[in-house]
């Protein structure tokens, strides 16, 4: 499949139905600072975010924005300026009509009623959604079967894990069989056998010809989920289109993985000082911090490195190809470095 | 959405409402054990006042059970909607495609509902504590009084409730208009002891009617159809109030995103 373009032309009319469709997506949130002294404060969450999506694809757009996205897409918010539109209804409008045909899931503990059962929360729901009296109890239990909960449903829902309750928010969100499905970061929390259930949780709804739209922190997910990934950052889509696609940005490159124990922020400085290194990244683990460095030369660059980081206490050292976090790293660091030199040039 | 369905709807919404406040210890004490204080307190103050009359006795159970049946209503409506955003089910609620003045609507009825289960509570109290004699005047107009009663009540709370979907800290309004209803609405204390400028305002208040129904079918010598037929006139009125509130107020959560804000 190919990347797309944040701004897409209008499908022919032998390509079918769009399942979501975004045009220039604006949403800025009015608040204010300060206690005593308010003064007026415009936040732009979302800058333009434009994407189609057709029915049974999946796309994941990751970073700051999304959640205002999809919220906007789903008819809880409205947006401050662009249009929307999902299985052809008008997200401002048409707002019951785009209720009935979408699923929404969240991540995290909210969203449940803790004090019943899983199966009184899904009756409750299924009533709210309009399913079929006469199917209800069928379609509870298949749900429950789809997402491995059958025999804890008539368990309180405050003694159920955090996996458990994501399930059953799943099972929530398909109750009215819907055909599009909002998926807000659905493994945030969870352990890894929880987040690989639902996985394959969603590609089941994938296969079953159902279109979702999942937000993910976990570039692997997205990777292993997506048909389409969309990249967002400070509220603008910076990048599209498949895994490999996104990769090929870093595909040149080699990723040097350097366990150090209590490096100095001087020699970090020192690793980015080197014309050979394009990008250096610091994630902080329990006693050491690993640095990912991003180079054009090769394996052959690791000495080097080692070397410029002196007397730093030196763990585990690792060259690699680059993943698909790789390539979100790099361009998540290179949209916000060509952001805050439009800023700083703007301010003069 | 068809007649069958709506009613299903409300009717699923506000069951579902009384089991949640079955298993909220506050809405237990609010509604079953407060009551019981306040006609403790009435039932003693009445005896120093050497009022001992057995439909004096009911006169001030009725008036303290409808203050447990005010109470909930105010933080059964509003305070659930603030539950609700805690738990992140607000938005699920308002996203649902169906009506969200049916489901407002069910979870009203379901406070008032419960308040009420709170005066059964208050009489039984009053009948093995205080030998209080459960007499009624009307006795068939008796359930028809009741129903008028919850349904003023449920379209007041939904009434209340839509300022809670729009704002957070709403909680407050309701802490402020407890006490005071429990007086203008004449709930122990007759209206007609209070000064005249207050009594228009009573007059526009559910519990007032409510109250004046249920004591007409169980105290007074004339039939209650003139406060059983204000009990549903301010209903209609109460129910398209919050309709067009609901409207206005559902769109202002949308621009400003408020519904999940906690």
């Amino acid at each position: 499949m190919n990347a797309f373009a944040p701004r897409c032309p209008t499908p022919h009319a032998s390509d079918g139905p769009l399942a979501i469709e975004a045009v220039d997506l604006v949403r800025i949130y009015h608040t204010h600072t300060g206690v005593i002294r308010r003064r007026p404060l415009d936040v732009e969450a979302v800058r333009g975010v434009s994407f189609n999506v057709r029915p049974g694809e999946l796309l994941g757009p990751n970073g700051a924005g999304k959640t205002t996205t999809i919220k906007m897409l789903i008819t809880l918010l409205l947006p401050t300026s662009g249009s929307a539109r999902v299985m052809g209804y008008d997200v401002v409008r048409d707002t019951t009509d785009v209720r009935r045909r979408i699923g929404y899931v969240f991540g995290g503990d909210r969203g449940l009623y803790d004090r019943v059962s899983g199966l009184d929360n899904l009756r409750y729901f299924a009533e709210l959604y309009g399913v079929d009296p006469a199917q209800r109890d069928r379609r509870i239990a298949a749900l429950l079967e789809l997402v491995g909960l059958t025999g804890r449903e008539n368990e309180k829902v405050e003694g159920f894990s955090r996996g458990m309750r994501q399930r059953l928010h799943i099972a929530r969100g398909l109750l009215h069989d819907p055909q599009v499905i909002f998926m807000d970061e659905p493994s945030i929390g969870l352990d890894p056998i929880g987040a690989r259930e639902l996985r394959q949780t969603v590609k089941t709804l994938v296969e079953a010809g159902k279109t979702v739209l999942l937000t993910t922190h976990y570039m692997f997910e997205a990777d292993a989920l997506c048909d389409r990934i969309a990249v967002i950052n400070d509220g603008r889509i910076v990048a599209s289109g498949t895994g490999d696609d996104l990769k090929q940005a870093v595909l040149n490159r080699t990723i040097v993985e350097i366990e150090t124990f209590g490096v100095a922020p001087e020699a970090v400085d020192r690793l980015r000082d080197d014309p050979e290194v394009i990008a250096v990244n610091t994630e902080e683990r329990d006693q050491s911090q690993i640095l990912l460095v991003q180079s054009e030369r090769g394996p052959e660059i690791t000495q080097r490195l080692l070397g410029t980081l002196g007397d730093t206490r030196i763990g585990k050292v690792v060259a690699r190809e680059p993943t698909l976090e790789d390539a979100y790293v790099h361009l998540i660091a290179s949209t916000t470095r060509s952001d805050g030199a439009e800023r700083a040039a703007a301010l003069g | 959405m068809s007649l069958a369905r709506s009613v299903r709807l409300i009717w699923w919404v506000t069951w579902f409402n009384v089991r949640m406040l079955l298993v909220s210890e506050f809405f237990v004490l609010l509604t079953f054990v407060s009551p019981l204080i306040f006609a403790t307190l009435a039932f003693f103050l009445f005896r120093l006042g050497h009022s001992t009359g057995g439909q004096t006795l009911l006169y001030a159970a009725l008036g303290s059970g409808m203050m447990g049946v005010w109470s909930t209503t105010l933080f059964g409506c509003g305070g659930a909607i603030a539950w609700q955003r805690w738990e992140g089910t607000l938005e699920l609620l308002v996203n649902a495609p169906t009506r969200y003045d049916f489901i407002l609507a069910g979870q009203a009825f379901g406070a008032v509902i419960f308040g009420f289960a709170g005066i059964l509570m208050t009489i039984a109290w009053g009948m093995l504590l205080f030998g209080m004699p459960l007499t009624s005047t009307f006795p068939l107009l008796l359930p028809l009084s009741l129903f008028a009663a919850v349904v003023s009540l449920g379209a007041l709370g939904m009434l209340i409730a839509t300022s809670f979907v729009l704002y957070r800290h709403a909680n407050a309004l309701s802490n402020m208009l407890e006490y005071p209803i429990w007086l203008v609405a004449g709930l122990l204390v007759p209206i007609a002891t209070l000064p005249a400028w207050v009594q228009p305002i009573s007059w526009l208040l559910a519990p007032t009617w409510g109250m004046d129904a249920i004591r007409g079918a169980t105290l007074q010598s004339q039939p209650p159809w003139f406060a059983i037929g204000m009990c549903f006139a301010l209903a209609v009125v109460y129910y398209f109030l919050a309709r067009v509130a609901l409207r206005y107020v559902l769109h202002l959560a949308r621009r400003d995103a408020t519904l999940d804000l906690r």
